[in-house]
């Protein structure tokens, strides 16, 4: 007794020397290691590779000067630069590997320009990496800057960069030689290759248009540059600037007395880049460059092991099957499973919706609340399933759920779950073994969890709000509390509202107000935050269904965003193999008071959209949209997005209508940048929440299209087969 | 200290995330966002107190009280031990035999025979290993080369394959003592070569027990980000 009591002791205490080494494993403490001098291979650590760092101008380059190279494929980066009374602070996003595109907001102080004592401008860019860095030959780079804005910016170039390294100097040394027209081009030329006909900068102009026809004209000018990255951490560059700089040192911005820059850099962290330098022979500059590559993301993923798959008994020689007397009434044994895993499946972090089992074949139909991934649910529910079945079931159909859409059927053989789980390329065996079918509308003959229904959800948490680019107050923010709560009576019904508070802010301290041509469908944001500081921006009810096994529905009606309340409704047909998919959108909507948090304007219009949908290779999804926007207007919008597999999605989408763009305003026609970053991928805890953020260099009120919540694309896609293929090694998970 | 302030900086860069003009998705009802955050910011906080742990040895006493299969796994960066009960073996046709190890805090390490291929709840794990020339230069003690590939997890559920030329050589006998007793070993070493596109390397080591063939110590190398896995075999 005595030695066994000694015994429990002495095991609890390597449980809890396990669970104190464990948990410091876990949150990823490193041990304080003695200096190494070739640290890769003795801590198995393998090192990032290099990346180029950014100019002023928030594109790869030296200083003020582009280079030849591009930045890894998927790289979002952000660079916020000031000198000499100019600020700019770039988005620059690596679309693919060889095209980088930028937007740009800069504001110039005491420029003279118009009536501001602040010109602020926005610019959008574009490069394309012509030639890879080889051996011999150097990285080739074309690329055209504010190509399409009021072009106080604008310019093309071409730049090459050559790496070298080894030899007697320590670290990376690149060389970048160029030739730049338009701004590029203005100091220092050595003539026009392509026609003289440029005209210069006049602000004030509505911008917007691709000035096509002047690009590469003008005087061109060769540009050079020096970059050393002396170690892991210190980099230096040096150039010769082909930018005279004619609009700011005439009007006295700064004083531009020398054509050489020169400055360091310090790599703060993996992601963080600082820097100081001297240019033009009189100002002092800094740069601060932030670059997230979303295939590193910042917090690693982690989640907690599952049991090993539980496999059958070996089937006897001589029997035929294994026994399937207990599954006499597939209406019993339903309930019986229901009963057994629903508290499996929560868990988890699922929710079962409705089960059913035959002899043969199990189906189950689930909610996933808590993995971003689809797939590592699914992976989840397998294993439940293989704990709990008799041996006889030998085929599972699992069907995620979401808001009572069912979105497909992965059927897997158990068997290959059993055989699988330790081969070399599991994954890819898995995926090859099974099949994705569409999921009826609802399953006949299952046991339902009755527990689903009716449910209510309710947060109250702050939020902030922002505006951007007021030329007065380029960052404007709203602060206040936020009540939501969501009551789900039946399956696909949804009555939901939040109402906002604002504490605090300085948005409706905004003065503004553009001339519009069109009816003030968007531009009346200002009077809405200067009518009310309380507000509902939703209160609806919505109705959710599957019409056919490919079909998916919804109706909702009510408030349905801050500036429109009426009645919607969609139709989408998309399979579950399918890269393509259509939609069909139809509202009604009247636009709300300003003062009146529930009352409604004069103002009414019926809008809706055809709409298009094509999944490509390398997780590009395109959209088409052509239809009637909110102003009457009768157009199409294009948008373009990067989603990788993680998670993150990049994209941008413009607008064109029946309206001119005179009538449209500034900025000729509607565009903006959708960025979307998952939390786990920050945060590194299994959540499926996301946060999105639209940014739109103006306002205006053409191709305006209405704000509703709960479209259904994005509803169908987590759970259709693009949709788990991009993370299904989450299955083995 | 590189991933407290990696954390940090993701609960910073979200923060700046929740401003408006934005949307959330997800059917985490229960748990606002700011809710998340602030367990995500507690849990960097209370890391930063936390610093390397020695590895551990167990008494004699407590590895003479054990009565099941206990496998040892020191991680050279983290620091610290974690030990493994056995839960799974399965040997199959060809005499491969398929172990899962699972500690209490819920992370998995898959062997077969006595060479890691897997790996659950580490993060960036191994999920899934091919090891058919070292499971056979093992077996026969001897020199030889060979192919090995891993796919491992990215941490963002997405993986990334690592194909390795590998080179194994029989370092001859040598004596090691573990969990108290002596076993006399021949010291295999797997060099790997990566094949593209970096040309990394990493080098595994295996102590085999001369009788029964039995893996007793190993070094072996799990992921980028996690670097090697001391192994030892405290009770078979």
């Amino acid at each position: 007794m005595r030695k066994k009591a000694a015994l429990c002791r002495e095991q609890s205490m390597i449980r809890t020397f396990g669970k104190i080494a464990l948990g410091s494993m876990l949150f990823g403490t490193v041990a304080l290691a003695p200096l190494q001098v070739s640290a890769q291979e003795v801590d198995g650590v393998f090192e990032a590779p290099d990346r180029p760092s950014l100019n002023f101008y928030g594109t790869t380059g030296l200083i003020d000067m582009p280079s030849g190279e591009a930045l890894p494929d998927g790289t979002v980066a952000v660079g916020i630069s000031s000198f000499g009374g100019t600020t700019r602070t770039t988005l620059t996003f690596q679309a693919t590997p060889r095209i980088q595109a930028s937007f740009r907001y800069s504001g110039i102080k005491d420029a003279g320009i118009g009536r501001f004592d602040t010109y602020r401008d926005r610019s959008f860019d574009v490069r394309f990496l012509l030639n890879r860095e080889s051996r011999y030959l150097p990285a080739l780079t074309i690329g055209l800057q504010d190509f399409a804005g009021t072009g106080i910016y604008a310019g093309e170039f071409v730049a090459a960069t050559k790496k070298f390294s080894g030899g007697a100097i320590p670290g990376t040394v690149k060389a970048t030689v160029g030739l730049g027209w338009g701004r590029l081009g203005s100091s220092g030329a050595i003539g026009s290759p392509f026609g003289s006909d440029r005209p210069s900068f006049t602000g004030g102009d509505t911008g917007g248009e691709l000035s096509a026809d002047q690009w590469f004209r003008g005087e061109a000018a060769p540009f050079a540059g020096l970059e050393w990255q002396i170690n892991d951490k210190w980099g230096v560059k040096a150039e010769y600037s082909s930018d005279a700089y004619v609009t700011e040192t005439g009007n006295g911005v700064f004083d531009r007395k020398s054509r050489f820059n020169f400055g360091a850099e310090y790599q703060v962290s993996e992601r963080i880049r600082v820097g100081g330098y001297y240019l033009y022979g009189s100002e002092v500059g800094v740069n601060v460059q932030v670059q997230l590559d979303p295939n590193r993301p910042v917090s690693p993923l982690r989640l907690p092991a599952p049991l090993p798959y539980a496999t059958r008994p070996p089937l006897k020689a001589g029997q035929q099957g294994y026994d399937t007397n207990w599954a006499a009434s597939s209406a019993e044994v339903s309930q019986e499973l229901r009963d057994v895993i629903v508290p499996l499946l929560k868990a988890e972090g699922m929710t079962l919706v409705a089960v059913k089992t035959t002899a043969r074949t199990a189906e189950v139909r689930f909610t996933n609340d808590r993995y971003a991934s689809t797939s590592i649910a699914v992976g989840r529910v397998a294993r439940i399933l293989a704990r709990v079945l008799p041996p006889s079931v030998g085929t599972f159909r699992i069907v995620p759920v979401k808001n009572n859409l069912a979105q497909s059927t992965v059927v897997f053989r158990r068997s290959d779950l059993e055989t699988l789980e330790f081969a070399p390329n599991a994954s890819e065996a898995l995926l090859a073994a099974t099949q994705f079918e569409s999921a009826d509308p609802v399953l006949a003959g299952a046991a339902l969890n009755e527990a689903l229904f009716p449910s209510f959800n309710w947060s109250i948490g702050p939020y902030m709000k922002r505006r951007l680019f007021d030329p007065d107050e380029p960052v404007r923010v709203d602060l206040g509390i936020e009540a939501s709560a969501q009551y789900q009576p039946a399956p696909g019904w949804k009555i939901a509202g939040t109402i906002q508070h604002r504490l605090t802010g300085d948005i409706s301290d905004d003065t503004i107000r553009t001339p519009s041509a069109l009816p003030r469908v968007r531009t009346n944001s200002l009077l809405y935050a200067q009518g009310s500081d309380t507000s509902i921006p939703n209160l609806y009810v919505s109705r959710q269904w599957k019409a056919a096994p490919d079909v998916y529905t919804r109706v909702t009606a009510g408030y349905l965003e801050q500036m429109y309340g009426g009645l919607s409704a969609e139709v989408l047909w998309k399979p579950v193999a399918s890269r393509l998919a259509f939609g069909v959108e139809a509202n009604y909507v009247k636009q709300r008071d300003f003062e009146d948090i529930l009352g409604f304007r004069d103002y009414s219009i019926a809008t809706g959209h055809a709409s298009a949908y094509y999944e490509m290779r390398n997780g590009f999804t395109g959209q088409l949209d052509v239809g009637r926007y909110l102003a009457g207007d009768v157009g199409a919008t294009v948008t373009l997005e990067r989603e990788f597999a993680n998670g993150w999605k990049v994209g941008g989408f413009f607008t064109l209508t029946d309206v001119s763009s005179e009538d449209f305003g500034e900025g000729s026609f509607d565009k903006g940048i959708k960025v979307t970053v998952p939390v786990n991928w920050l945060l590194g805890n299994p959540t499926s929440q996301t946060r999105s953020t639209t940014i739109r260099p103006l306002q205006r009120d053409g191709g305006a299209r209405l704000n509703v919540p709960g479209r259904l694309y994005d509803q169908v896609r987590s759970g259709h087969r693009a949709g788990l293929v991009g993370n299904w090694s989450g299955v083995w998970e | 200290m590189m991933t407290l302030t990696s954390r940090l900086f993701g609960v910073v860069l979200l923060s700046a995330l929740v401003a408006g003009c934005s949307s959330s998705t997800g059917a985490d009802a229960n748990k606002s966002l700011p809710s998340e955050l602030f367990s995500s910011a507690k849990k960097v906080i209370a890391a930063r107190g936390v610093g390397p742990v020695a590895a551990v040895t167990p008494s004699r006493e407590v590895i003479q009280g054990l009565t099941e299969p206990v496998l040892q796994i020191d991680p050279e960066l983290a620091g610290g031990s974690d030990f493994l009960r056995r839960v799974e073996s399965r040997t199959d046709s060809s005499g491969r035999t398929n172990e899962v190890w699972r500690s209490s805090l819920k992370a998995n390490v898959f062997l077969r025979n006595g060479v890691l291929v897997g790996t659950r709840g580490v993060g960036s794990d191994i999920i899934s290993a091919d090891a058919k020339y070292t499971t056979r230069a093992l077996a026969a003690r001897s020199n030889g080369s060979g192919t090995r590939s891993y796919t491992i997890s990215d941490g963002d559920l997405t993986t990334t394959k690592y194909e390795f030329n590998c080179r194994y050589e029989n370092l001859g006998a040598k004596n090691i003592v573990v969990a108290y007793q002596s076993f006399k070993t021949t010291h295999m070493r797997e060099t790997c070569v990566q094949t593209s596109p970096e040309s990394n390397t990493i080098a595994n080591d295996y102590w085999v027990e001369s009788g029964t063939k039995i893996v007793r110590q190993s070094r072996q190398w799990v992921s980028p980000k996690v670097g090697y896995f001391q192994f030892k075999l405290l009770r078979k």
